[in-house]
């Protein structure tokens, strides 16, 4: 299960969360100083997986924004990384090209990131879905 | 779609967002988003606010609550603007109170008519913006108010809008699953729609629901497995396609769903392993979801009962992961080689090279994923190797969570693979050096214990030497500051236990130390208790040995300062103390015998031996005592046991016992007082004329009569720290100890740190050397893989015995001449791997085994090269046999050459060598530690598990 989803950009500002288990907002803030601590420091090739109080956080960079998720232990990574992708491509396909900007001025769209967390679902339906 | 100002949005909000995102630091955003927060608040609540403008505020105000700031005066309006007739103005309302709230918070209850009202809407977007809200707002006791519209909604036309029932049932389902039991039949059903939507999310409810109780759902496998067939054929919509693979989520999730179902079922089994064969072909390796699925279809191949062609399919991916260059695939790997080699622990040697890159990568995840591998691969050769690595890993990082977790493996490593109590005393104590306080208490008694009863048999010496290098080691780890408490607690009790056992230390230094620890820790109780007992213990051994006795000032003080302590365990141990002066030293032996800690206690709980006393007291008018049972509400004895942990519960929670007659409780007591009193001037005779004398009086119950009487529950209040447990097995008469003392040849136990040490040091100087590496990964998989087959990689003569021990148990009880055998350099050699390793760097790798092995020095080196060549030998010899079951011939015959070359050439620089334990010696010995709780791995029936499948 995804617990929640962070875009953090490379200086680490908040660019858009979305959080599926219940944080209060102070646990917000140390989740979020926690993880950008971790994850902005690491190298370039080093795996997308952070593990992290007992979850593991996936995470992708794409150009100078870094996409979390954080998942339960028994996850599949790659699948979570794919669905990481799978978002972005969804966002470039809903916002012609996305880019950074596109996110920060729409981050109101996300429930976008519901309809992405609904695997299964098809991208035109998800488009379709967030169009309306 | 223009990305900026296309939403109808502001110049305003624009700028807002533009200003954050160039603001340069934390303080400025601050300031920016609380003007913000100021605007809102005014512009929120002005009732003339157009409601188009109110949509902006609202959405604003996510910004700001994103940010991290209060915007919790914005809720209410947020909760308004979902009943608002206009969809767009509900649908923002919708999205601002599922992320503004949880399920229980206060304005829920607004909100839950609402929805209630939503759900029944003609216009399906209303319906699907009001089933969002039902996942993330409404909780277990609202869940009866819109579940019967959630159901009816499974059968809506619009699939958008029966996948989000499903969500919703699946919501209910993981908030309180008794909400919705009576509708489980609906998930199944849904597996059934027409759309694959609907059915991919009927399959995560199902998961949950099969992963609760698999047996329920054993007839869904064949429709699951006809699904997946579906799916990997492309019968779904091109629409669902990713990257060119079918529906890859869904498959993922059938994998899952398969491999649960399969999971201990043959028969279920047999039918999923066409279609798992099939995905595994038809994954394109070349992209990541492909690698994803099969990453899967390992998982699930690992988890189905067995079948070779499977396996064998896992194993070619596995080694396709593992040798990519991403890291992520590597780790994949890793974690798919984690799952496999429970079935097949073979398969892990191919890989040794590329694990031990992963080991050694910078990468602290990988890393962290490869220690997940050698934990489950641990066994009796190369736990100390991998706990080595562990613990070194461990001292590095700072993460406390992981660090709890890493210490845990070590402790329960060493704890079931142990080859010998010294390795395992000084895991401990690193251990305990660095993450005491983040270890099972348990773990310290278990030290204790260990430390107590040594080897536990016929080797005194061996636990004598054991115990005054666990002094000496504690004597100089104490110095260090800030250690944990609980570590500090071992080391009191050691010094107090053996401090001056061996006469190397005078009492007077020790009691100094542990006051000097009494008074470094002023606020821990406990280790002050364990100090201040162990003082007592030093001074009662002091004068049962008849030494003269003087009060040390320090000592003195300490005492003076727990007789007015808080607490009342302290005082109590003050007591005791002082009043161990005053007896004489008969007394004391008896009360405090030396090294009696294994023995058991007989506790005489009648205490029996008062009943002189009693019938004597009841005969001058006192009440007979009333047994706890019969009484109500009388805080219990127990209570007086925990009394430090559960006093303030007592008080809060026991309010009988106010209303009881008063009268029973001093009636029920004085018996007892009355005795004690009697008894408190001490005579000397007191303790030989008691009837029972308990056999061994332990060292807490210490002199003073009052405490006899409380024996009970001062027994267990103390004594499970002060001497951890009476050890079922060695039976507590003097029997055993007598046993226990009979001499055994100075064993090799004082002489396996050094060479243990020694192994390391050479290894760590040359870690960069490739033949380094190929020795660790000889370490760490010769043996797991094929120890069977092999002698493990031992580097010392410890493991010697538990591998002697342990052939000897497998195959032949008798065979004399291994006594002889010194430790074994031919399977160091064995467990390279290849003989041919050997062979072509004879000089310098085999001689680094024997370096490690025996401390040898420069001019030893042509015995060692002369033993290349009959090692090289044994190992061609042994590698004939890899595969049989392991004969006890097998295992001799190399024997001789090895012993020629350890037993005569070795001898002049290492002369405990060849006094190599023998075999028996050996069985007896770990029959006898296993008991003890610390398993010499060899034995270890898990080991046996593993290897076997």
């Amino acid at each position: 299960m995804i617990h929640f989803v962070l875009l953090i950009s490379r200086q680490g500002k908040v660019r858009l969360t979305k959080w599926y288990s219940p944080y209060s907002q102070k646990e917000r803030t140390k989740v979020i100083r926690e993880l950008s601590g971790m994850i902005l420091t690491r190298a370039p090739k080093l795996c997308n997986f952070v593990e992290w109080r007992g979850y593991k956080v996936v995470y992708k960079r794409y150009a100078s924004l870094y996409f979390c998720m954080c998942i339960d232990q028994d996850d599949n990574e790659l699948e979570v990384l794919e669905i990481i992708h799978h978002f972005v491509e969804i966002l470039d396909r809903y916002f012609g090209s996305v880019c950074e900007l596109d996110l920060i001025f729409n981050f109101h769209k996300d429930s976008l990131v519901e309809a992405a967390k609904e695997q299964a679902s098809s991208i035109s339906n998800m488009i379709a879905q967030a169009t309306k | 779609m223009g990305s900026q100002g296309g939403f109808g949005q502001s110049k305003e909000f624009l700028d807002l967002i533009k200003s954050i995102g160039e603001s340069r630091s934390k303080a400025e955003e601050d300031r920016i988003v609380l003007r913000e927060v100021e605007t809102l608040k005014v512009r929120l609540n002005d009732p003339n606010t157009p409601k188009y403008k109110l949509k902006e505020y609202i959405i604003r105000l996510l910004y700001v609550e994103m940010l991290g700031h209060d915007a919790s005066f914005g809720y209410i309006h947020a909760v308004k603007m979902t009943h608002d007739e206009n969809l767009l103005l509900k649908r923002t309302g919708y999205l601002a109170v599922t992320l503004f709230l949880n399920e229980d918070h206060d304005l829920i209850i607004l909100i839950v008519n609402t929805i209630q009202k939503d759900l029944k809407s003609d216009n399906f977007l209303v319906v699907c913006a009001a089933l969002n809200a039902v996942c993330r707002l409404i909780n277990e006791e609202t869940i009866p108010a819109v579940l019967p519209q959630v159901v009816d909604l499974l059968g809506h036309q619009k699939e958008a809008v029966r996948k989000k029932a499903v969500m919703a049932l699946h919501r209910f389902s993981q908030k309180a699953p008794g909400s919705v039991s009576h509708l489980v039949s609906n998930f199944r059903k849904k597996l059934c729609d027409n759309d694959p939507g609907v059915m991919g999310a009927a399959l995560c409810p199902l998961f949950d629901l099969i992963n609760a109780d698999v047996d329920k759902y054993k007839d869904l496998a064949v429709s699951f497995v006809n699904i997946l067939k579906q799916v990997a054929e492309r019968r779904l919509p091109k629409s669902y396609d990713y990257h060119q693979m079918p529906a890859p989520f869904i498959q993922i999730k059938l994998l899952k769903i398969l491999s649960l179902l399969g999971t201990g079922d043959k028969k279920a089994s047999e039918q999923m392993y066409t279609i798992v064969g099939d995905i595994m072909r038809k994954c394109d390796s070349t992209s990541n979801i492909g690698n994803a699925i099969l990453y899967e279809s390992i998982c699930c191949v690992s988890s189905l009962h067995p079948n070779p062609k499977l396996l064998e399919a896992a194993a070619d991916a596995i080694a396709k992961f593992l040798k990519s260059d991403s890291h992520n695939l590597k780790y994949l790997g890793i974690d798919a080689l984690t799952r496999l080699i429970k079935i097949n622990p073979e398969i892990a040697e191919q890989h040794q090279l590329a694990v031990i890159d992963c080991l050694e990568d910078p990468d602290d995840t990988l890393k962290r994923k490869t220690f997940d591998l050698l934990y489950k691969m641990t066994s009796s050769s190369n736990v100390e190797v991998i706990v080595d690595r562990m613990i070194e890993y461990m001292i590095s990082i700072n993460d406390s969570h992981y660090k709890t977790e890493i210490a845990s493996r070590c402790v329960e490593l060493a704890e079931q693979f142990a080859p010998n109590n010294q390795w395992f005393i000084q895991t401990m104590n690193k251990v305990f050096e660095h993450a005491a306080d983040l270890v099972n208490a348990k773990v310290a008694h278990n030290l204790m214990k260990l430390i107590a009863e040594g080897f536990g048999e016929d080797d005194d010496t061996a636990d004598s030497q054991l115990r005054s290098s666990a002094v000496e080691s504690y004597l100089r780890i104490m110095g260090e500051p800030k250690l944990p408490s609980a570590f500090l607690q071992v080391i009191c009790w050691v010094l107090g236990e053996y401090g001056i056992a061996d006469g190397k230390y005078s009492a007077s230094y020790i009691i100094g130390k542990l006051c000097d620890v009494a008074e470094a820790h002023p606020d821990d109780d406990t280790v002050k208790a364990y100090a201040v007992t162990g003082i007592m213990k030093i001074y009662s051994f002091e004068i049962a040995s008849g030494n003269p006795v003087d009060l040390l000032p320090e000592c003195q003080s300490l005492i003076e300062e727990m007789l007015a302590s808080h607490s009342t365990d302290l005082q109590q141990r003050a007591y005791e103390l002082q009043s161990i002066f005053t007896l004489d030293a008969r007394a004391v032996k008896k009360i405090m015998p030396m090294d009696s800690t294994c023995d058991d206690i007989e506790i005489d709980k009648n205490l029996s031996f008062l009943d002189g006393y009693v019938q004597q007291a009841i005969e001058n008018g006192a009440q007979p005592y009333i047994p706890e049972s019969e009484r109500l509400g009388i805080s219990s004895i127990s209570d007086f046991r925990s009394h430090d942990v559960h006093e303030p519960s007592t008080h809060a929670l026991r309010f009988e016992a106010y209303e009881l007659p008063k009268p029973s409780l001093p009636h029920n007591i004085p018996p007892v007082l009355a005795s004690s009193t009697e008894l408190v001037p001490v005579e000397p005779s007191y303790v030989i004329d008691i009837p029972h004398p308990t056999s061994a009086p332990s060292a807490s119950d210490t002199g003073s009569s009052e405490l006899k009487l409380r024996l009970d529950g001062v027994q267990k209040k103390w004594g499970r720290p002060t001497y951890s447990s009476p050890a079922p097995s060695s039976s507590s008469t003097d029997l055993v100890k007598v046993q226990n003392e009979a001499p055994r040849p100075d064993s090799a136990s004082s002489s396996k740190p050094k060479t243990r040490d020694s192994s390391y040091d050479s290894r760590k100087q040359q870690t960069e050397i490739p033949p380094e590496k190929q020795r660790l990964a000889a370490s760490l998989f010769g043996g797991s893989s094929k120890s069977e087959g092999r002698q493990p990689p031992s580097q010392k003569n410890s493991k010697t015995q538990n591998h002697t021990s342990d052939k000897s148990r497998s195959s032949k009880a008798s065979a004399p001449d291994t006594a002889v055998k010194p430790s074994q350099p031919p399977p160091d050699l064995l467990d390279l791997g290849e003989p041919s390793i050997a062979s072509s760097v004879p000089s310098v790798d085999p001689f680094k085994q024997f370096e490690g092995l025996f401390d040898f020095t420069q001019e030893t080196t042509p015995a060692s090269t002369g033993g290349v060549d009959g090692a090289s030998k044994d190992s061609d010899f042994t590698s004939l046999f890899a595969d049989m079951s392991l004969s006890a011939q097998s295992n001799i015959d190399p024997n001789p050459e090895s012993n020629g070359l350890g037993g005569s050439k070795v001898e002049p620089t290492s002369p405990q060598l060849n006094k190599g334990p023998n075999l028996k010696e050996a069985l007896e010995k770990d029959a006898l530690v296993r008991q003890v709780g610390v398993t010499p791995s060899g034995q270890n029936p898990n080991l046996f598990k593993d290897l076997l499948g």
